[in-house]
């Protein structure tokens, strides 16, 4: 039988992960470039941020790939591995992506299968098709979800940029349990050539708003430095990316009031 | 009966596009025989003929017209300011009955009536003067940009007008002429989830207008049943509510003859005022206006209008206008031991009778109204004075128990004698009024409006009602629906800042020298408001909005004498709307509450979605809100695009999410179906959640 010890420890991992995250735990946010600018990254055009408003897949129309290890707080129990891929096809591009989260006692899983295009001139839209699982050792049952989320981006001037993003609008009574719903509306100015800043607001269920803010700086050709603050434990954010040919390496750090730092490290390679 | 032809009739549509919501259409084919018959199948065997309309109509859909609809953030910010006004419960709904008329009947600016162009409440005296100069130097104005280049008038305000107004002159038909404009615009409106057993009648509202307009001459018929209501009442059989007119109008001595049902204002509205009450928003540039006005009624407020004849006459710079009314209005009966009604103890306004209970309060008291307005206008002042009576049936008797009540109207008579004026000297405008009711009870409203740029307005407005002031159909300026025992200031402006920035502000405060409802003391009230709009261009529009409401209730808590409570409430708004095209537009709202004592906070995310598409005559509005407040005092009023002749503002509390999507398909020139899906769920502290979904269907035809 399982111990009433580990049983303790992996809600109290739980709870970890949820609050370290802020908003809602199932909307995956991931790359460590991400992570730098404050988690702003709705609006943000790039390969992990694809997977967080699938609208961006629309400008993504290059086969490449990626893998991304994030720490929270440096206990290996939070560690989350990311794994995703995206393949131009046509005007469109899809996307694929799977996530871990946890240890043994406490898994979270996410698969999702995405797709991006754009509308009109300034208009793109995506999709994306989430599927969860969340298993607790024990005499717990393993939970498993089906939802998606969507999104739309604008250009709003050649600089400027909008976007919004629903996650899980599907009502909690059609599925007889509790999968918190997100929305998220943000904007992003490239304020020259090497300068872009960005805020977002978002909501989860039974969550407050949380405003994000964030910068990214290309200091030399090929090097960027970044930061971010995040309303949500009063965050701040800072990384490091660098681009060696065909792939991209991307550090990312953020703080939390109390449980100490998270890092973050990805790679991705741009295949053709 | 000559109907219009479908070349006219597109021609109309077209010259109109994008200007008014709600152009009537016209058909040359249909008859009212054929309405009739379908509003008898409808009504009474609903359910299975509906498959058969649904495939009907389908049948017959290939085409679009336009009609620009969207979500105009004036009705949105003030219907959601008048729905948390705790003491006017139905100030939200007239409004947005007002709204309806007006987008039914839009002012048509090119006819330079300073008196119809006034109907645009958020205008001032000086942008509705400055618009009917200039189209008196310039002729017709052609499109609506123009109006941006009037002096006093800019971009933004120009947005909010544009719904509202129609360009055309007179409606294509000359004056000599006896051709006949016929419309008939007909609702169904189920609302599934909210059938009561109490109910008399079926849970389907039905709405029927019909006019007709020939030459000088128009008419009209309104008839209305509500869910739950019969559709024919008493004795006999009559429709549940039907109101109809006749008018004349004239460039002559005749200015305006009406015969039936009409709607009144004389100047700022104190003594009567069957339409909206001015200076409702704080931030509206549209403070005051002090005409005259008489219109025919369309509205479906059952007991908010005049039943008889009105003229009204000119005489170079002399205007007349004489009244006479018979209404027979809702009350609230008092029976005496016998069940005999002795007196009634209040009108009853809502105008529902779907119970047997509330259907008794139906026509049970008869109004009878008269009076005139005499004004002139001097070369640097207009003054006028009006006087009316009104006798009811059944006398009123107040509730003499509550000291509350203790000055309030007894009795069945009510005499009100009025004196206003209305001065402009360069750039000020000052004007005022001053009523009496049965020699005892003042009002007094005095104003300056101040305009010392095109770019700056500021308004001032004093008011003054003594306790028991009544005017059963007036409704001044002021911060309650009785306006009564109340004495206050308010000052707003409105500022260009710079290119497409606009800085308003208001604030207001009253005192309340009698006690008031929850309020079992002398108390006051401040609120006060601040808003930036930033339109960098014709498809962006930034806005933050920053309110400030305090006022005093009874503190619950004590016992015995109540104590006093402030109540205090702040509220933070930012919108962001994106219109990529004139087929879509996108609005990203944030709100953020706080409420004082409690501690409270409240917060909300939105989006709204609407596009119209382009090769399919359907239109989609969808929206997706979260929110959390922690309690009931911080919860968020949120206006939803809804059925026409229909409303939701929704009171927003607890943690949970709010949406729907509303689907319009347009018939060709037949008509068009609305169906409007929206849920709502709360999620508990424990986790489990209350769900509660709604579904509304409607259909309009146009014959």
């Amino acid at each position: 039988m399982f111990s009433l010890h580990k049983t303790s420890v992996a809600f109290c991992f739980i709870f970890l992960s949820a609050s370290a995250i802020g908003g809602n735990p199932f909307f995956v946010r991931t790359g460590a470039g991400e992570r730098g600018t404050g988690l702003v990254c709705v609006m943000k055009n790039g390969f992990w941020s694809s997977f967080s408003s699938q609208s961006l897949l629309a400008y993504n129309n290059s086969f490449s790939a990626g893998v991304n290890y994030e720490n929270r707080f440096g206990i290996p129990e939070l560690g989350t591995c990311t794994a995703g891929m995206i393949f131009p096809a046509g005007k469109s591009s899809l996307g694929v992506i799977y996530s871990n989260f946890g240890y043994p006692e406490f898994k979270r899983n996410m698969g999702g299968i995405s797709c991006g295009m754009p509308l009109s001139r300034n208009v793109s839209a995506g999709v994306q098709i989430d599927y969860f699982s969340e298993i607790v050792q024990g005499e717990y049952d393993k939970i498993r979800f089906i939802t998606f989320e969507a999104g739309a981006a604008f250009s709003l001037s050649e600089k400027a940029t909008a976007v919004i993003h629903i996650f899980n609008p599907v009502p909690n009574s059609i599925r007889k349990s509790l999968l918190p719903s997100t929305l998220t509306a943000g904007a992003e100015i490239d304020l020259s050539k090497t300068l872009f800043a960005g805020a977002e607001a978002e909501m989860s269920t039974g969550e407050n708003i949380i405003i994000r803010t964030g910068f990214e700086y290309e200091a030399a050709k090929k090097f960027w430095i970044r930061g971010g603050f995040s309303t949500e434990n009063s965050s701040f954010s800072f990384g490091l990316g660098y681009l060696l040919k065909s792939m991209k390496i991307d550090l990312g750090f953020s703080t939390h009031e109390r449980l100490g730092v998270t890092s973050s490290v990805s790679l991705v390679f741009k295949i053709k | 009966m000559i109907f219009f032809n479908h070349k006219e009739h597109k021609g109309l549509h077209k010259e109109h596009k994008g200007y008014c919501l709600n152009q009537i259409c016209l058909c040359d084919t249909l008859c009212p025989a054929f309405v009739s018959f379908v509003v008898k199948k409808y009504l009474f065997s609903f359910k299975q003929k509906l498959i058969i309309l649904i495939a009907l109509l389908f049948l017959l859909c290939n085409a679009s017209f336009g009609q620009a609809e969207n979500n105009n953030e004036i009705i949105s910010d003030i219907a959601e300011e008048l729905a948390a006004e705790d003491n006017d419960p139905d100030a939200a709904s007239l409004y947005l009955e007002y709204f309806n008329d007006l987008i039914e009947n839009p002012v048509k600016i090119n006819l330079m009536d300073e008196n119809d162009l006034s109907r645009l409440f958020f205008l001032s005296d000086f942008q509705v003067k400055s618009l009917a100069d200039y189209i008196r130097r310039t002729g017709n104005v052609v499109s609506v940009y123009e109006i941006a280049s009037i002096p006093g008038f800019d971009q933004h305000t120009v947005e909010m007008m544009s719904p509202f107004i129609s360009l055309k002159v007179n409606d294509g038909v000359s004056s000599d002429s006896l051709s006949v404009r016929s419309t008939l615009i007909t609702n169904f409106i189920l609302k599934p989830g909210e059938y009561d057993t109490s109910y008399l009648g079926s849970p389907l509202k039905i709405l029927a207008k019909y006019r007709i307009t020939a030459g000088r001459f128009s008419a009209g018929l309104t008839t209305e049943k509500d869910a739950g209501e019969k559709f024919f009442t008493g004795s006999p059989l009559f429709p549940e509510f039907l109101s109809a007119y006749t008018s004349y109008s004239g460039n002559g001595v005749i200015r305006k003859i009406i015969l039936g049902d009409f709607s009144l204002r004389f100047g700022s509205g104190t003594s009567i005022n069957t339409a909206m009450r001015t200076g409702i928003q704080l931030t509206a540039p549209g403070f005051m206006t002090l005409r005259d006005n008489l219109r025919p009624y369309t509205s479906t407020d059952e007991n908010n209008f005049f039943r008889g004849a009105a003229a009204d006459l000119a005489v170079r710079n002399a205007e007349v206008i004489l009244f006479y009314s018979r209404n027979r209005i809702d009350a609230t009966p008092v029976l005496s031991s016998d069940s005999v009604i002795s007196s009634i103890m209040s009108f009853y306004k809502s105008g529902l009778h779907n119970t047997s209970s509330l259907l008794k309060k139906k026509d049970l008291l008869t109004e009878t109204v008269y009076g005139m307005s005499l004004s002139y206008n001097f070369s640097f002042i207009r003054v006028g004075a009006n006087w009316s009576e009104t006798w009811l049936s059944i006398p009123l008797q107040r509730n003499a128990n509550d000291p509350e009540n203790i000055h309030d109207f007894e009795g069945n008579k009510n005499r009100l004698l009025s004196i206003n004026y209305n001065t402009v000297s360069g750039r000020i405008m000052i004007y005022g009024e001053m009523t009496v009711n049965n020699f005892r009870n003042l009002a007094l409203v005095n104003g300056a409006t101040l305009r010392p740029s095109d770019r700056l307005l500021v308004n001032v407005l004093w008011r003054k009602y003594s306790n028991g002031f009544t005017a059963f159909n007036g409704k001044g300026p002021g911060n309650s629906s009785s306006a009564a025992n109340e004495q206050g200031i308010t000052g707003n402006f409105s500022f260009e800042a710079a290119k497409h920035l606009f800085i308003s502000a208001g604030y207001d405060v009253t005192h309340y020298p009698w006690l008031k409802y929850r309020c079992s003391f002398p108390s006051m009230s401040r609120k006060g408001e601040i808003e930036l709009r930033y339109l960098p261009s014709e498809k962006l529009n930034f806005e933050f909005s920053y309110d400030y409401r305090y006022s005093m209730v009874n503190n619950q808590k004590t016992t015995g004498i109540a104590g006093i409570e402030g109540l205090e409430s702040r509220n933070f708004k930012w919108l962001l709307r994106y219109t990529p095209d004139e087929n879509s537009a996108f609005t990203t709202r944030i709100n953020y509450k706080t409420a004082y004592p409690s501690g409270s906070r409240g917060m909300l995310l939105l989006q709204d979605v609407y596009h119209k598409f382009g090769r399919v005559p359907v239109t989609v509005w969808f929206r997706y809100c979260l929110f959390s407040t922690e309690s009931w005092d911080s919860r968020l009023y949120t206006y939803e695009n809804d059925l026409l002749y229909s409303f939701s503002i929704p009171a927003l509390s607890g943690d949970g999410s709010r949406s729907y999507i509303m689907v319009k398909w347009d018939i060709r020139h037949f008509g068009e179906v609305r169906i409007k899906y929206g849920f709502t769920e709360v999620t508990e502290k424990s986790g489990a959640g209350n769900f509660n979904d709604e579904v509304k269907l409607q259909f309009r035809v146009w014959f």
